[in-house]
């Protein structure tokens, strides 16, 4: 998932994250582009969930799946691009960070590299206890008790694991308050 | 909605009616999101020579953020004051800088109190098991009188 | 070289002088055991404990039987284990573990991945206070009836893992 080279450059940003390998190219994103009238996806879902932001924005997800947690939201991958939203292989074309999973007193610069990759405006959705607050994991000696002592959170899902339908619930709250 | 399966585990309800604070949910919780502070009512009934002390809930608050939900403690509830709702639309929102997310999901004696309505009435018992034997007529009147015969 | 076994629960376990431990373990790979199970550290640091400071297990298979053995030493604080990562690879990875989460000196260490460069101590011995304990205090110190804001009225009980209130710095008095 990561590689930890010895010497200047001790931490690379996760170039794939999930999806993707690690020779996908970069396209540099300026800001959010405006799509009007392309992309337009109002999708009645059994579910509920109706979004109407791929008029608007387009959302670019860059999931990234630490532990179990990743899994869940691995499962709502497929379904993202009906809520129009997108998942991309990079942070640098990513506008939404989406910390599923463990995060290790190792792994964290990595974690903030990947945040400081992102163009702005930039969003982070932390799903799971453990990226929340450090779940089962409060008392260990390697984790991170929280991502949000190092980056700012938007939307905290919580769950252990959550369902993918929570995540989705979570871009919804997203969407509000980017609205708001 | 998506059909979800029955004992789903999405959020714990508090039935404050049969809380008693024990405490025993907040010691058990392997996490230690379970927050609760209450103060002792001394009364007097009438009619009775002593008067009579409760514990008075004053604060109960699960922290969702740092929930696991592993049902601990609503399995060692003795009262059954704790229940599985199978709701899990309930993100922390923050600021638009990031703040405060996190702490949304402290839940408080109010909010516990809303997801009552929500736990589902429980799932029949199996059809095909056997019956229980306080269910069996003529039987379990008395402590003591189904000795032998379960 | 003397080993003694001992068995238990249909396990034999060959314990092991530390000064044989590199020839035994050599001597049964050429007779065959060449599949790596684990090598796993026990450490006696819990009170109440026998014996030297860390039991080293290792055990490992012969494929073409299926048969397992397990070799045990013992070792000291200041001993060095003889690695056996030249005999087995993947012995690599569980010589790290004992080095840097209980702290044995391994023989050709093996490099520094496990744990953060600034981490101090050693996690894995049983020794180890996670602060997080101390630092947090646990909801269920409250008896039923306390609210909190006057003081306990008998000694508080402590959960699992949190240590005497006697450990970790001390403030320095300011009279000093």
């Amino acid at each position: 998932m990561y590689k930890a080279i010895r010497g200047d450059h001790a931490w690379e940003p996760i170039p794939g994250g999930i999806i993707g390998g690690w020779g996908s190219a970069r396209r540099k994103l300026v800001g959010p582009q405006v799509l009007p009238s392309l992309v337009v996806t109002v999708s009645a879902r059994p579910d509920g969930v109706v979004l109407n932001w791929g008029t608007t924005y387009r959302v670019t997800v860059l999931e990234l799946g630490l532990a179990c947690c990743g899994v869940e939201v691995m499962a709502a991958l497929d379904r993202l691009p009906d809520l129009g939203v997108i998942p991309v292989a990079g942070a640098g074309e990513a506008h939404v960070l989406v910390v599923s999973g463990t995060v290790t007193d190792v792994m964290l610069p990595a974690v903030i590299r990947s945040f400081e990759a992102m163009p702005e405006p930039r969003y982070v959705i932390s799903v799971g206890a453990c990226s929340n607050t450090g779940g089962p994991y409060w008392d260990s000696y390697c984790v991170t008790k929280g991502i949000d002592q190092a980056l700012p959170v938007h939307v905290a899902v919580p769950g252990c694991p959550p369902r993918p339908e929570a995540l989705f619930e979570g871009l919804r709250a997203l969407h509000g308050l980017v609205n708001a | 909605m998506t059909s979800l399966p029955p004992r789903t585990r999405g959020v714990i309800a508090l039935l404050e009616a049969n809380c008693t604070v024990c405490m025993i949910c907040a010691r058990e919780c392997p996490d230690w999101c379970i927050h609760i502070t209450s103060h002792t009512e001394v009364e007097q009934q009438p009619g009775s020579a002593r008067p009579r002390s409760r514990n008075v809930l004053d604060r109960f608050a699960i922290d969702y953020g740092q929930c696991l939900y592993c049902g601990i403690c609503v399995e060692v509830c003795p009262f059954d004051a704790l229940h599985w709702a199978p709701e899990f639309g309930y993100p922390g929102t923050g600021s638009i800088e990031g703040d405060g997310a996190v702490a949304e999901l402290v839940h408080e004696r109010d909010v516990l109190a809303t997801w009552v309505e929500k736990v589902p009435p429980p799932p029949p018992l199996d059809s095909a098991a056997e019956a229980a034997p306080e269910t069996v007529t003529g039987t379990g009147r008395r402590p003591g009188s189904l000795r032998g015969r379960t | 070289m003397t080993t003694t076994q001992k068995t238990a629960f249909g396990q034999t376990v060959h314990h092991v002088e530390l000064a044989d431990w590199l020839d035994v373990a050599t001597r049964h790979h050429d007779d065959g055991f060449v599949m790596f199970d684990w090598l796993g550290v026990e450490d006696a640091g819990r009170p109440g404990a026998v014996g030297q400071r860390h039991a080293v297990f290792l055990h490992v298979i012969d494929p073409r039987t299926r048969e397992g053995v397990m070799l045990r030493t013992e070792l000291a604080e200041s001993d060095r284990l003889p690695g056996v990562a030249h005999l087995w690879k993947g012995a690599r990875w569980h010589e790290r573990e004992a080095a840097e989460m209980f702290g044995i000196a391994v023989d050709d260490e093996p490099e520094h991945l496990l744990l953060p460069d600034s981490f101090q101590g050693h996690p894995l011995r049983k020794d180890f206070v996670l602060a997080s304990r101390v630092v947090r205090p646990w909801p269920g110190r409250l008896e039923p009836g306390e609210d909190n804001t006057s003081a306990p009225s008998r000694r508080r009980t402590a959960p699992p893992g949190v240590p005497d209130p006697s450990w970790g710095p001390r403030r320095e008095e300011e009279t000093q």
